[in-house]
């Protein structure tokens, strides 16, 4: 364990794409390690998973700045709840499940903020830099410009693949719920990617 | 257009991206946050149980003072309701505001009433029948037990929730009742 930790240290997400079937074996035993407080072997979790934390994070959200904070917190959050991950579903799963928390609680918060401060900002932002190209990056945009509840369904369910249990489990409402803001982000996709003659 | 838009809308949607790197390492921050010492759990905690505590105490204290410092002789103020002495354990008093706004509120309601729809009188009068059943089980219960704060607050909201109906059908804003006036 020392000597895979050791090696691991220098580079850890490089390790990660090397180690091909290991990988698994790896992340059990870092999560061991992170568990009994190891730091170092929390980072090499954080480097094997910050780019689907963040991506999730960021599909959400909209937004860099906001996504770098709750992908921040979410590692951070992880860390002090590290002892009650039990390995009864994947490790990322359980990450993504408190990123999405992590996501929905910065919005309400933002929410509350706005309110009671009364301000109004109607700028549009700037379009992600999410690496899509063509076609894909319209998809992109356009899942960007979605309503929150059927871009926080679409994004979980048809970008990340969870099924809608989970995703409805993660995001707080009834499976049915998901369903249905599925169905409104397909529709609403659909009227804005007709405009631009989508061909993915 | 729907099913095959929506295959072809899932096929790209399952090619957008999933994993994209952060502009900048967000490491160093967690690092700094996870390694710092963690305060101990006992602390808040405890913090939380002396703010009840003394919440509580200075809720008591407030009581008390409010309670204490208004004594002198309550007076019946309507022939259906009588303000007994006992009703408020020798610590409240009715002050004349609530007398004034009481009998100024029944005055107008009379007239009010025969503004209203004879569903609506009934409605309004059986509200006022139970606040005022209210008050007598009250005051009952306060003869046995004159000091019983919990009772003596009750009271008081009786009051002021007949007080309040009172307003509302007459549509009156004068003579509101405060909490001093009692």
């Amino acid at each position: 364990m020392e000597a895979l930790l050791t090696a691991a240290s220098n580079d850890y997400s490089r390790g990660m794409v090397t180690a091909g079937t290991d990988i698994v074996a790896d992340e059990a035993a870092w999560v061991r390690q992170a568990q009994r407080s190891d730091a170092r072997a929390f980072e090499a979790l954080y480097r094997m998973h910050i780019d689907k934390v963040y991506g999730l994070c960021l599909r959400m959200t909209g937004n860099v700045s906001e996504a770098e904070d709750c992908a921040q917190e979410a590692f951070i959050q992880a860390w002090n709840k590290l002892n009650k991950f039990r390995g009864d579903s994947a490790f990322a799963t359980w990450l993504h499940r408190i990123a999405v928390n992590t996501v929905l609680g910065r919005i309400r918060k933002s929410k509350r903020e706005q309110d009671r401060i009364q301000t109004v900002a109607d700028t549009r932002p700037e379009p992600l830099e999410t690496g899509d190209t063509g076609e894909l990056r319209d998809l992109a945009e356009a899942i960007d410009r979605l309503p929150e509840g059927a871009r926080h369904v679409f994004v979980l369910n048809a970008v990340y693949g969870y099924t809608h249990d989970e995703a409805a489990g993660m995001l707080g409402i009834a499976a049915g719920t998901s369903k249905a803001q599925l169905h409104r982000a397909r529709r609403l996709l659909a009227q804005q990617l007709e405009e631009q003659e989508f061909d993915a | 257009m729907t099913e095959e838009f929506d295959n072809k809308l899932d096929r790209a949607a399952r090619q957008l991206a999933t994993g994209i790197s952060p502009e900048r390492d967000l490491w160093p921050g967690i690092a700094e946050a996870i390694e710092r010492p963690q305060r101990s759990r006992w602390t808040p905690m405890f913090a939380q149980a002396a703010a009840i505590v003394l919440l509580v105490g200075a809720s008591s204290a407030v009581t008390y003072l409010a309670v204490s410092d208004n004594k002198g002789p309550v007076t019946a103020v309507a022939p259906e309701l009588v303000f007994e002495q006992a009703s408020f354990g020798n610590n409240y008093n009715l002050g004349p505001g609530f007398q004034d706004a009481r009998n100024s509120l029944r005055g107008e309601l009379d007239v009010e009433m025969t503004y209203l729809s004879p569903e609506a009188r009934v409605d309004i009068q059986d509200n006022l029948d139970l606040i005022h059943q209210a008050i007598v089980e009250i005051n009952t219960a306060l003869e046995r037990e004159p000091d019983n704060v919990l009772l003596q607050q009750k009271l008081l909201r009786a009051y002021r929730e007949e007080l309040t109906l009172l307003r509302r059908v007459g549509g009156l804003t004068r003579n509101v009742m405060m909490r001093n006036d009692i």
